[in-house]
């Protein structure tokens, strides 16, 4: 069953088109990225998700239930953390723990001091006199102290240091592991990158990848540097259709590979090369092309 | 509910407690300075006839050749500072959710909480509803302390007290009725105060006018002062039970309306 689904959810502001009928599944204990620019639609897509949107046009559903609908049934299993978070002024992590508790009716303050201790923040420490990166550590000691089926995270690394980070990354692992699920969204590919299972990418409100990241590699064109003995060898090679020729440098050929690498190493096999550098997949710049709006076909 | 309640305490108990200190010393300095304005007021009336057009209007009664000692007493129930004090206490209250909840950002932790929207607007009434009750009882806290220093013919009688004030309670229940109606309708707090409160100056205004001029007077049922009337409630009596339902029962519709508006609207921060 998936955890997160959506037929056709789109949301329009007036003329502009916030989500134009997205449709995504997430499965129970995956760790799925929303990646798209600012302003591409994310934070739609989530505020449809959490119920603080009403859909203009089709439908979203959390563990079967309808967000709009059932919002707050659903969010006694979800964890959100919001992309611009805003808490009280008067808020402390003791207090938050506490207001929290009381509205789902657990006891968190054992689960809030072990994530309090685990991110490094000082529980009677009040909002107002807290710096970015610590409202944001507090943010997600609120969403995950009730261990939530459904962790969804805004931008959750904003703001955070490298050191804390990797601690969320590593905490966000072990969670999926034990099945829970994450939506994360980010406009950062290289966070996606080693956090996530699989990747939807969202450009001017329309999703237009979903795939897993072993899938996007696949797909991610390498840089190939090949060095023949000469430069007539170079200038005289036949290349083949999955090479792509950039740009020649005396013996020197830069090429984008497409697809597999095995064909490429066959091919080089025969021909009069001393040297071969082939780049990993290039996803940086798979990803660019799709945060581009001047590009239609990626 | 019991988890929305600590949050909605956390946020108001200043404001309700410096209100409430507000209108005690306001009421005490206004009982304390009674007789001597009681006795300065004759001579301004003799000297300026067009402020007892404003005295009635204020008052919400007629005044004879002589301004009475019980129509006096309703001065404690009208000043513009007990008014505007009330009024100020419901319109910061009831503009709390959702307008400056989305105003400043945080409706997004608020409505990450599984509470439904309904439910939010439940504990916002309640704590509104109770907090007007305090706010009232220290005004009248200050009244009672200064009190024993008036002549006994300016003095009310309790029981009146306690209808003029169920009569204040209405009025502020209506005031934050049509409060909440504007926040659910409202992304910014500063917009929607200023528009409940343009809504009160056109009421005060309204009921001016309406001594003067005809066609204002055909409209004057739509202002909230013209249910509001302290010194006839102080002379004769007598719970003012047409004001009070009217007030009520504009309060309960605008609340009405502002919660389903909340419960159907979408929350964009952006």
């Amino acid at each position: 069953m998936s955890i997160i689904a959506t037929q056709q959810l789109s949301k329009r502001y007036g003329r502009r088109m916030g989500l134009d009928a997205a449709d995504l599944h997430v499965g129970e204990g995956e760790i799925f990225g929303f990646l798209g620019a600012n302003g591409a639609g994310k934070t739609t897509a989530i505020r449809l998700l959490l119920g603080f949107l009403r859909p203009s046009h089709g439908r979203a559903t959390i563990f079967g239930l309808d967000c709009w609908r059932d919002s707050a049934r659903i969010k006694r299993d979800v964890g959100y953390l919001p992309g611009d978070l805003r808490l009280y002024p008067w808020l402390t992590a003791q207090r938050a723990l506490r207001i929290v508790g009381r509205v789902r009716g657990l006891d968190l303050r054992a689960a809030g001091a072990e994530l309090a201790k685990r991110f490094q923040l000082e529980t009677d420490l009040r909002v107002r006199r807290m710096s970015r990166g610590t409202r944001q550590k507090l943010g997600l000691i609120m969403a995950l102290a009730h261990k939530p089926r459904l962790l969804v995270l805004d931008e959750p690394t904003s703001g955070l240091d490298p050191v804390m980070q990797g601690i969320l990354a590593s905490y966000l692992r072990e969670l999926a592991s034990a099945g829970h699920t994450v939506f994360f969204s980010s406009h950062t590919l290289r966070e996606v990158e080693t956090l996530c299972d699989r990747v939807a990418v969202v450009r001017q409100g329309r999703v237009i990848a979903d795939e897993t990241l072993q899938a996007l590699r696949s797909r991610a064109r390498r840089t190939v540097e090949l060095v023949f003995a000469d430069e007539a060898a170079a200038t005289g090679a036949a290349m083949p259709e999955f090479l792509h020729v950039r740009h020649r440098e005396g013996h020197r050929v830069h090429c984008e590979l497409e697809g597999p690498a095995a064909p490429l190493v066959r091919w080089a096999a025969q021909q009069p090369l001393t040297d071969v550098t082939i780049s990993p997949p290039d996803l940086e710049t798979l990803f660019r092309k799709f945060y581009d709006v001047s590009l239609d076909e990626v | 509910m019991r988890g929305l309640l600590t949050k909605t305490l956390y946020e108001i108990w200043l404001p309700t407690l410096l209100y409430g200190l507000g209108l005690l010393v306001v009421k005490m300095i206004l009982t304390y300075i009674l007789p001597q304005i009681h006795e300065a007021l004759g001579e301004v009336l003799h000297r300026l006839p067009f402020a007892k057009t404003f005295l009635t209007i204020l008052l919400g009664n007629t005044l004879g050749a002589e301004i009475s000692a019980r129509s006096m007493q309703a001065f404690l129930y009208v000043h513009p500072v007990v008014l505007a004090l009330v009024w100020a206490h419901a319109v910061t209250l009831c503009t709390r959710v959702p307008a400056a909840e989305i105003d400043r950002g945080t409706i997004d932790v608020l409505l990450s909480l599984p509470v439904s929207r309904r439910a939010v607007y439940a504990c916002e009434t309640i704590v509104w509803l109770v907090s007007g009750v305090l706010v009232l009882v220290m005004g009248l806290a200050g009244h009672l302390i200064a009190a024993p220093r008036m002549p006994d013919e300016l003095r009310p009688e309790l029981p009146r007290i306690l209808l003029v004030m169920a009569n204040l309670y209405a009025v502020y229940v209506a005031v934050g009725g049509i409060a909440l109606f504007v926040s659910a309708l409202s992304d910014h707090r500063g917009r929607a105060v200023g528009v409940v409160f343009a809504i009160l100056l056109a009421s005060f205004l309204l009921n001016f006018i309406a001594n003067f001029w005809e066609p204002a007077r055909q409209i004057a049922f739509l202002g909230i002062l013209e249910y509001y009337r302290p010194a006839q409630t102080l002379q004769h009596g007598g719970f003012p039970l047409r004001d009070v339902t009217v007030l009520i029962g504009v309060g309960l519709v605008t609340w009405l309306a502002g919660g389903e508006i909340l419960a159907r609207r979408s929350i964009t921060t952006v």
